[in-house]
C-alpha cells in the first residue's frame, strides 16, 4: 500500500486530469442534448485545439511575445475561436445533414471526420508523426502541504479548468443562448415555436463545445508538456465515457464523470503494479464494466423512446 | 370462452400511475373496443399486455397462460399480435418482407437449411410470400402486385394495411389494433371499416381489441366497449351504454357537457 | 449471354492493364480507355439498360464468367508476385467484410473492433503454431473460434444497451487488445510472433511456386486461391443466410427493435448470432493473414484497420453482399497502385466515407430486394 502522501499526490493529479476530461465530456453531452448525436470526432477537435494553441504560441514567440501572462491568454483565445469555428464547420458539413437519418450514419460520418482531422494533422503539420513539445509557460516551483507537493502550474491548470466550467455553467444557465440550448435539448419543436432559431442554436452549441475542447487541449499540453496527433483518440474515448457515465444530456453529470475518470486513472496508476503502462486499459475496462452494469449513467440519460 | 383475462393490472412510471387496477376480459371471437381521452392509458395497456412494459401489479392470463414477466417475443409467439399508433414498418424492406417477419416465429426451416438445403428454405419463403399476397389481396387487389416494392413507397393507408397483414401473418388468436384510423379522412375510414369486416369474415375465431378515437369505427366494429380515463376503467358494456355513461361523457367533453 | 461475357472481359482487361501498365504509353492508353468507357456508359442510357437487362437475365452466365476471370487473375498477374499478394489480401478483406457487414449492415450492430477480432484470429494462429507446435491448417480452422468466444464474452453483458454504447465498448476493446498485445510477454510484445509456418495441405507447402496448366505462378498465388475459396464460401453462406429468415429477422431488429419483438423475434438471440457469426469470418480472415504473411504484430491490427474494414462496407453498400466484394476490390488495390498516395491513404479513406455517406449512403452497389428465387 503506497504511502498516503503519494495517494494524495495522485488524487491531485487525478483532479487535474479530471478537469480536462470534464471539459471534453461537456461537449459530448451538449451535442447529444441538442441534436441527439454522438459526435465521435470531438476527441480530435480536442487535439486540434491543442495544436492550434501550440501554433499560436509558436507564432507569438516568433514575434517576440514569450511571456506566459501575455502569450497564454492570446493562445487560448485564438485556439478557442479557431477550434470553435472548426466545430461549427464539422457540424454543418457532416453532422446536421445526417442527423435525420439513422444514428449509424452519423456515427460513421463523425468517426470518419475524426480520421480525416487526425490524418490531416499527421500529414500537414511539420513532422506531424512526432510528439510536439509544448512550451512551459506556467510559473515553476511550488510548495509543500503535509508531504504533498503542490506546484504552481497545477494550481493554474486547475484554476483555468474550473473557470471554464463555471463559465459554461453561466452561459448555459444565465444567458439567452444558454436558455435556447436548454430549450432545444428538451424539445426542438416547441423551442422553435417559441421563436428559437434552431440552426443558430445548434451552431452555438457546437462552437461552445469545441471551444471548451480547445481549452482542454491547451491544458493537456501544459500538463504533459507535449502534444501528439493521436491524443484525440484517448481523449475522445474518455470524454465520451465520462459523458456516458454522467448520463448523456446532463452537463453536471459530464463534469462529475470527467473528474471520476481522472481520479480513476491516477489511482489505478498508483495502486496497480505496472499501473502506468496499463493505465488506459484500466480506464477502458472500467468504462466497459460501468456500461454493462448501468447503461443509463449515474445521473440518468435524457431521452426515452415512446412506443 | 374467455381468451384474455386481465385482473387488477397496474403500471407505473416512477411516481406516475399509468394504469390503475384495470380489470377486463375478452372472449374468443369477440371484438372489444377501447376508448378514452389521450393519456388515459390505452396504449400503455397494449404495451403491458405485449410485454413491453413490466406491470407493477395485477395478472394477465391468456389462453390459460400467465403472461406477466414474459418477454415480448414469447408473448407474440403465444398468439398476440399488434399494430402501432405510428406505423412501425421497415421502410427500406419490401412489402412482402415486412409481412413475412410476422411468420418468423412459426418457421420450420433452420439456418442450416438456408445454406445447405436451399430448396427447402426457398419453398418455405415462397409459401410465405403467397400467404402474404393473399392477406394483402383481402384489403386491396392491387397491393400484391406491389409486393416487391419498398414499403416506404406506399401511401399511408396501404402501409396501415401492411402492418395489419404483418400482425395477421403470425396467425394470432388476439389482434391488438392501436388507432387504426388515425390520420384518415372519412373515405379512408370507411375503407378501414370494410377492411376490418373482411378480417372478421376471414378469421371468425379471431379476438380483437381496437383502440380508437373515432366513435363511428368503434360502434361499427365492437361488440363490447371499455372506456379508460386516467388509467382506470370507468365504463364497460355495449357501445350505446358506454357512450351515454356520465363519466365517459365528462372525460371527453368536460363537466358542463356531461350534465347536459 | 455473349454481351455479359464481353462486358466482363473488357472490365477484366482494363483492370489488369491498369494494374500492370508501367511505361507512359501503356499508362496513357489504359487511362484513356477507362475514361472513354466511363463516358460511354454515362452518356448512353440505352447501353446501360441493355447491359443491366443482360446481366439480370443471365445471372448464371455472369457468375460463371466472373468465376473464370477470378481464377485466371493470377495468370495475368504472374509477372508480379507483389500484385498477386495484393489480390489475395483484397480477397481476405472480402471474407472479413462479409462478416462485418452481417454485424453492421444486416443487424445494425456497430462493431468498431474488427481489427481486434481479426487480430484474435491471427494471434491465435501464431500462438498455436509457434507456441504449441500445431500444423498451420489446424490452427487456421480453430483460430476463428477464439474470435467468436471472446466476442461473445464481450457482447453478452451489453446486449441490451443502445447502439452507441456498443460502439464505445468495441472502440475500447480494440485499444485494450492493442495495448495488451504490445505489453504481454507471451504474445511477443511489440515484435509480435514471427516465423509462423506456412500452410501445408496434404504435404503441399504454400511457399512452393505452383504450376497450373503448364504455367508457373508466384508462390503467393497459392494464397490467392485459398483466399478466393474462403471469400467465395463466406459470400455464398452469408448471402444465403441474408435471403432467409435470419437476414429478415436481423434487418427488422435493426430497423425497429420494438416491432421485431412484437413480431416474435428474439433480440438477444439475433444479435448474439449476428455478432458471433460475423466474428467467425473476421477471425478467419485474420488467421489466413497470419499464415500468408508469416508473422503478426500489434500494429497489424490497430484501430486504423477497423476503419478500413468499415470503409469497404460503406463504399460497397451497407447490408449489400455484392457491395462488400466491390468495396474490397476497389479499396485495397487502389492505394497500392497509386503509391504516391500511400501517405494519404487513411485521409482519403476517411474523405471517401464522408462523401459516400453524404451523397450516396446506400453505397455503390446497394442492397437489393429479396426475391427468394
Amino acid at each position: 500500500m503506497p504511502p498516503l502522501e503519494l495517494l494524495l499526490q495522485q488524487a491531485l493529479n487525478g483532479v487535474m486530469l479530471g478537469v480536462m476530461y470534464a471539459l471534453i465530456a461537456v461537449g459530448f453531452t451538449l451535442f447529444f442534448g441538442v441534436l441527439d448525436v454522438i459526435h465521435f470526432s470531438h476527441g480530435d477537435v480536442f487535439m486540434l485545439g491543442a495544436f492550434a494553441g501550440l501554433s499560436a504560441l509558436l507564432g507569438l514567440a516568433a514575434v517576440g511575445l514569450t511571456g506566459g501572462l501575455l502569450a497564454l491568454p492570446l493562445a487560448f483565445a485564438g485556439s478557442m475561436l479557431a477550434t470553435g469555428l472548426v466545430g461549427v464547420a464539422a457540424e454543418r458539413v457532416c453532422v446536421k445533414p445526417l442527423a435525420r437519418s439513422s444514428p449509424l450514419m452519423t456515427l460513421l460520418a463523425t468517426l470518419s471526420l475524426g480520421l480525416v482531422l487526425r490524418e490531416a494533422v499527421l500529414i500537414f503539420y511539420p513532422r506531424g508523426a512526432d510528439p510536439k513539445p509544448f512550451p512551459r509557460l506556467l510559473p515553476q516551483g511550488g510548495f509543500e502541504v503535509g508531504g504533498v507537493v503542490v506546484r504552481w502550474e497545477n494550481l493554474v491548470i486547475l484554476g483555468i479548468g474550473f473557470a471554464a466550467m463555471v463559465a459554461v455553467d453561466l452561459v448555459i444557465n444565465r444567458t439567452r443562448m444558454g436558455a435556447a440550448i436548454r430549450a432545444v435539448a428538451q424539445d426542438p419543436e416547441a423551442a422553435q415555436m417559441m421563436g428559437v432559431n434552431l440552426d443558430r442554436t445548434v451552431d452555438a452549441t457546437f462552437f461552445l463545445g469545441s471551444a471548451l475542447a480547445a481549452v482542454a487541449g491547451i491544458l493537456s499540453g501544459l500538463y504533459y508538456s507535449e502534444i501528439h496527433f493521436i491524443m484525440g483518440i484517448t481523449g475522445g474515448v474518455i470524454g465520451f465515457s465520462a459523458a456516458a457515465i454522467g448520463g448523456f444530456g446532463n452537463v453536471y453529470g459530464a463534469i462529475i464523470g470527467g473528474l471520476l475518470f481522472g481520479l480513476l486513472q491516477t489511482m489505478a496508476a498508483a495502486l496497480i503494479p505496472r499501473g502506468s503502462e496499463f493505465r488506459d486499459v484500466v480506464a477502458f475496462a472500467v468504462v466497459m464494466l460501468f456500461l454493462i452494469v448501468r447503461p443509463s449513467g449515474i445521473l440518468g440519460e435524457k431521452s426515452v423512446e415512446r412506443v | 370462452m374467455r381468451l384474455l383475462d386481465v385482473q387488477g393490472l397496474g403500471v407505473r412510471f416512477g411516481g406516475l400511475v399509468a394504469l390503475d387496477r384495470v380489470d377486463l376480459g375478452v372472449d374468443e371471437g369477440e371484438t372489444l373496443g377501447m376508448i378514452g381521452p389521450n393519456g388515459s392509458g390505452k396504449t400503455t395497456f397494449f404495451n403491458a399486455l405485449t410485454g413491453l412494459y413490466a406491470p407493477a401489479a395485477g395478472s394477465v392470463r391468456f389462453a390459460g397462460r400467465d403472461l406477466v414477466g414474459l418477454e415480448a417475443h414469447r408473448i407474440a409467439r403465444l398468439g398476440i399480435a399488434r399494430t402501432f399508433q405510428a406505423s412501425r414498418l421497415c421502410l427500406g424492406l419490401s412489402v412482402f418482407d415486412n409481412i413475412l417477419i410476422g411468420m418468423h416465429a412459426r418457421r420450420t426451416t433452420s439456418l442450416l437449411d438456408a445454406v445447405v438445403r436451399r430448396g427447402r428454405l426457398l419453398a418455405e419463403m415462397r409459401e410465405g410470400v403467397e400467404r402474404a399476397a393473399h392477406l394483402l389481396a383481402l384489403f386491396n387487389r392491387e397491393l400484391p402486385g406491389r409486393g416487391f416494392e419498398r414499403v416506404g413507397q406506399l401511401p399511408q393507408i396501404d402501409r396501415r394495411r401492411v402492418e395489419i397483414c404483418r400482425a395477421l401473418a403470425s396467425r394470432p388468436r388476439l389482434l391488438l389494433l392501436d388507432e387504426p384510423s388515425a390520420g384518415m379522412n372519412p373515405e379512408e375510414t370507411a375503407e378501414l371499416m370494410r377492411d376490418l369486416g373482411v378480417v372478421r369474415e376471414e378469421l371468425p375465431g379471431l379476438s380483437m381489441i381496437v383502440i380508437e378515437h373515432d366513435m363511428f369505427v368503434i360502434e361499427g366494429v365492437s361488440q363490447r366497449v371499455v372506456a379508460l380515463n386516467y388509467g382506470r376503467k370507468i365504463a364497460e358494456g355495449p357501445f350505446a351504454v358506454v357512450a351515454a355513461h356520465a363519466e365517459v361523457r365528462e372525460a371527453y367533453l368536460g363537466r358542463e357537457s356531461a350534465r347536459a | 449471354m455473349l454481351l455479359v461475357w464481353l462486358a466482363e472481359a473488357v472490365v477484366f482487361v482494363l483492370i489488369v492493364a491498369g494494374i500492370l501498365a508501367e511505361r507512359p504509353p501503356a499508362l496513357a492508353a489504359t487511362g484513356a480507355a477507362i475514361v472513354a468507357l466511363g463516358l460511354l456508359l454515362r452518356t448512353a442510357p440505352a447501353l446501360r439498360r441493355r447491359l443491366g437487362e443482360a446481366f439480370a437475365a443471365r445471372r448464371g452466365a455472369a457468375l460463371a464468367g466472373g468465376a473464370v476471370l477470378a481464377l485466371a487473375l493470377p495468370f495475368a498477374l504472374r509477372a508480379s508476385p507483389y500484385w498477386t499478394f495484393v489480390a489475395a489480401l483484397a480477397l481476405l478483406y472480402v471474407t472479413i467484410g462479409q462478416g462485418l457487414n452481417l454485424q453492421i449492415g444486416s443487424a445494425g450492430l456497430i462493431n468498431l473492433a474488427g481489427a481486434a477480432f481479426a487480430g484474435l484470429g491471427g494471434y491465435a494462429v501464431g500462438l498455436l503454431t509457434v507456441g504449441a507446435g500445431w500444423p498451420s491448417w489446424a490452427a487456421v480452422l480453430v483460430a476463428p473460434w477464439v474470435a467468436v468466444v471472446v466476442g461473445a464474452l464481450l457482447f453478452v453483458p451489453i446486449l441490451k444497451t443502445r447502439g452507441h454504447y456498443l460502439a464505445l465498448v468495441t472502440i475500447a476493446f480494440v485499444f485494450i487488445f492493442n495495448i495488451l498485445m504490445n505489453n504481454l510477454e507471451f504474445t511477443g510484445g511489440p515484435q509480435g510472433i514471427k516465423n509462423i509456418p506456412t500452410l501445408r495441405i496434404l504435404g503441399y507447402a504454400f511457399t512452393t511456386k505452383p504450376v497450373v496448366l503448364g504455367v508457373e505462378l508466384p508462390a503467393h498465388a497459392n494464397f490467392y486461391y485459398a483466399a478466393l475459396v474462403t471469400a467465395w464460401l463466406a459470400t455464398v453462406i452469408l448471402r444465403r443466410l441474408h435471403d432467409a429468415w435470419l437476414g429478415l429477422g436481423l434487418n427488422t431488429l435493426r430497423d425497429d427493435e420494438i416491432a421485431a419483438r412484437c413480431a416474435g423475434v428474439s433480440i438477444t438471440r439475433g444479435k448474439l448470432l449476428a455478432f458471433s457469426l460475423g466474428n467467425f469470418f473476421i477471425g478467419l480472415g485474420g488467421a489466413l493473414y497470419a499464415v500468408m504473411v508469416g508473422f503478426v504484430s500489434p500494429p497489424d491490427f490497430d484501430f486504423g484497420y477497423s476503419l478500413i474494414m468499415l470503409s469497404v462496407i460503406i463504399i460497397g453498400g451497407v447490408d449489400s453482399i455484392p457491395g462488400v466484394v466491390l468495396g474490397a476490390s476497389l479499396l485495397l488495390p487502389l492505394p497500392e497502385r497509386f503509391r504516391f498516395l500511400h501517405e494519404y491513404r487513411l485521409l482519403l479513406y476517411g474523405l471517401v466515407i464522408l462523401v459516400m455517406l453524404l451523397y450516396r449512403p446506400q453505397g455503390l452497389w446497394p442492397a437489393g430486394i429479396r426475391r427468394y428465387r
